[in-house]
């Protein structure tokens, strides 16, 4: 099937959108069941991208952005899979599988990208330091059209190249500097935790962290209870942050009333 | 980019804790909350969106301009929380930063109340509301049904505003009113505040924490013997009966019966159990033998076992110590510490080094 440019911009112009709006926006017009559709209607078929579109989107049903790991990429799986089922008239199961590869170029990317993005918080920062409102606002466009531009271009190359740009894009880089990028990329959480840290530490509150660190081990290891772990882990930080805040309180009353400590002892 | 880093002050200068928000502010903070993640990272993961979004709060009670760059400034700290939930943080936030609180407390509440909104949303969204209304309308489209992601949109969204807009009311109430009763005992309320934050922070060391040196070291080799049993005529036995090897220096290969002195050798079966080795007559002129063969195994140790053997996530939890170290001793801003990392992340995964295995 031949394309025509305006098939080509928009295709463009769909997946600037989704890219943007698998993580901001309406968090939902990225999925596949409307992406296939939409992708179905530009290519002049849209019966055959409402079926891929619906078969991806069952794929991806437990395969969610959950806990902040990457799952494979649903707007470039979602797109790609409609692309190939109207222009190469592929069964849309094929179809599907055949844009898994793609999916999981997208996860690459999104990770390398979401590592690559920190320094942009410079600007925030330096923003911030002005008290320059209107700064935040043009760096966050800024920094949604990087990322819906990235998306759209690689979307569009594959588009018009196939399967062989795909392959060669995955080649092009060494994969020791995927996993040396993916790894700092994993690492970088820690300088978020040790600022946050350093706001809030005092002498006498490292326990209190090592508490936390102990019992999050304990937590993460009991299957039962290792996905809400976090918010259990909340409940009893609560506890003893709660108990800490009335014996302070009630010690500042004990003091007050002349230090009289009577009762029980 | 800033050679020295911004010091957030204590105390906000304007102490006046400022008038109620209007509801168009809320309403303009809850549309802003949907690029929480616009500008997603993993320094601080949703910290830009998050300051986007609290903006036309903080301008509203922070009027004098070096309050509102300090309280911009720490609204950038680490955030990660549930995008369709995030409001609640919000309010709760804007509450305190109502009533000018101690920034210190601000923050520490901020990374509390924001960090366990995360299984709470992925239980409610992900897993049950994507999976109930996706799982029906494709089934829809796949009939070819034209409404289906039209219908999934709808229901999608209607679940996600009615969240976002509702928490962002009724944790606003809530934090404005309950706030009267936490700043009576200010210092207090910091300490616990700070007590949770930090004790936050050690538990996403361990769930978020995934770096592990998954290094190993080849380690010489290890020697054997696995023990054979043939059932062959009296007189090729005789054949084996000759197989005395010094077991120690013997090639890998080799086969042995008995050791130098003739007494039979301690050997380990294919399942794994203790055999002797030896000739065993079974009186029908066939004899059983028990033959060794040497085998040389390689013996690698592995960095992570032993790691975890002497604490689990010890790697995140030293990486961690180090970054506070550097941050708060060595004056080392954040974006050192990014390069710091892509440094440690880049060498690692050379070739020869490998660290990541």
């Amino acid at each position: 099937m031949d394309v025509n440019a305006v098939q080509i911009v928009l295709v463009f112009l769909v997946t600037f959108v989704a890219a943007i709006d698998q993580f901001d926006f309406l968090e939902s017009l990225y999925q596949p069941i409307v992406t296939g559709a939409v992708i179905g209607a530009i290519l002049g078929d849209i019966n055959t991208g409402l079926i891929v579109g619906g078969t991806y989107q069952l794929m991806t049903i437990g395969n969610m952005p959950i806990g902040g790991a990457q799952p494979p990429n649903a707007v470039i799986g979602g797109i790609m899979a409609a692309v190939f089922a109207c222009t190469l008239d592929m069964d849309p199961d094929m179809a599907v599988a055949t844009a898994i590869p793609f999916a999981l170029l997208g996860q690459y990317g999104v990770t390398l990208f979401f590592t690559l993005r920190a320094p942009l918080l410079e600007f925030f920062r330096g923003a911030a330091e002005n008290a320059d409102t209107k700064a935040i606002t043009k760096w966050t466009i800024i920094s949604e059209c990087i990322l819906g531009v990235i998306f759209a271009v690689i979307v569009t190359l594959f588009f018009i190249g196939g399967l062989a740009v795909g392959q060669q894009i995955v080649d092009a880089i060494p994969a020791w500097l995927n996993t040396g990028l993916s790894q700092a990329g994993n690492m970088m959480k820690f300088v978020g935790f040790a600022i946050l840290l350093k706001i809030m530490m005092n002498r006498d509150m490292w326990g209190f962290f090592f508490m936390g660190f102990g019992l999050a081990l304990i937590a993460s290891n009991i299957e039962a209870i290792a996905g809400p772990a976090l918010l259990i882990l909340t409940l009893i930080g609560f506890g003893i942050a709660f108990w800490d805040f009335q014996q302070q309180t009630e010690l500042k009353g004990a003091v007050a009333d002349g230090g009289d400590f009577t009762d029980g002892i | 980019m800033a050679s020295n880093e911004f010091v957030v002050p204590e105390r906000y200068e304007d102490l006046t804790p400022a008038p109620q928000v209007d509801q168009k502010t809320l309403n303009r903070m809850a549309l802003r909350s949907c690029w929480l993640q616009s500008s997603f990272n993993y320094e601080t993961m949703q910290s830009g969106g998050w300051l986007f979004a609290m903006i036309p709060g903080l301008e509203k009670v922070h009027t004098n301009k070096k309050d509102l760059a300090a309280s911009m400034y720490h609204n950038l700290d680490f955030i990660n929380t549930h995008p369709f939930l995030v409001t609640f943080v919000m309010g709760i936030v804007l509450s305190l930063e109502q009533n000018k609180v101690d920034t210190q407390t601000i923050r520490a509440v901020r990374i509390s109340a924001a960090s366990p909104l995360g299984g709470i949303g992925d239980a409610l969204f992900w897993l049950t509301l994507v999976p109930i209304t996706a799982g029906i309308t494709s089934n829809m489209a796949i009939a070819g049904n034209i409404a289906a992601p039209i219908i999934f949109l709808v229901i999608f969204n209607i679940a996600q505003f009615a969240c976002r807009f509702g928490l962002m009311n009724w944790s606003y109430r809530v934090g404005t009113g309950a706030i009267d009763a936490l700043t009576a005992n200010m210092q207090a309320f910091t300490r616990a505040a700070s007590i949770l934050g930090v004790f936050v922070v050690g538990c996403l060391t361990v769930t978020m924490g995934a770096t592990q040196i998954n290094l190993t070291i080849p380690n010489g080799t290890t020697r054997g013997l696995v023990a054979h049993t043939v059932v062959v005529s009296n007189e090729d036995a005789e054949n084996f009966a000759d197989l005395a090897v010094d077991t120690d220096t013997a090639e890998a290969g080799t086969l042995a019966i008995s050791d130098m002195e003739g007494n039979g050798l301690a050997a380990a079966d294919a399942d794994g159990n203790a055999v002797t080795t030896g000739i065993t007559d079974l009186g029908n002129g066939m004899s059983s033998v028990t033959y060794a063969e040497v085998t040389e195994t390689p013996v690698s140790y592995s960095v992570a076992s032993t790691l975890d053997s002497v604490l689990p996530k010890l790697v995140p939890l030293a990486l961690v110590l180090l970054l506070y170290f550097l941050f708060a001793k060595k004056n080392f801003t954040p974006i050192k510490g990014i390069i710091l990392l892509l440094f440690i992340g880049i060498v690692g995964a050379l070739p020869m080094i490998n660290l990541w295995g």
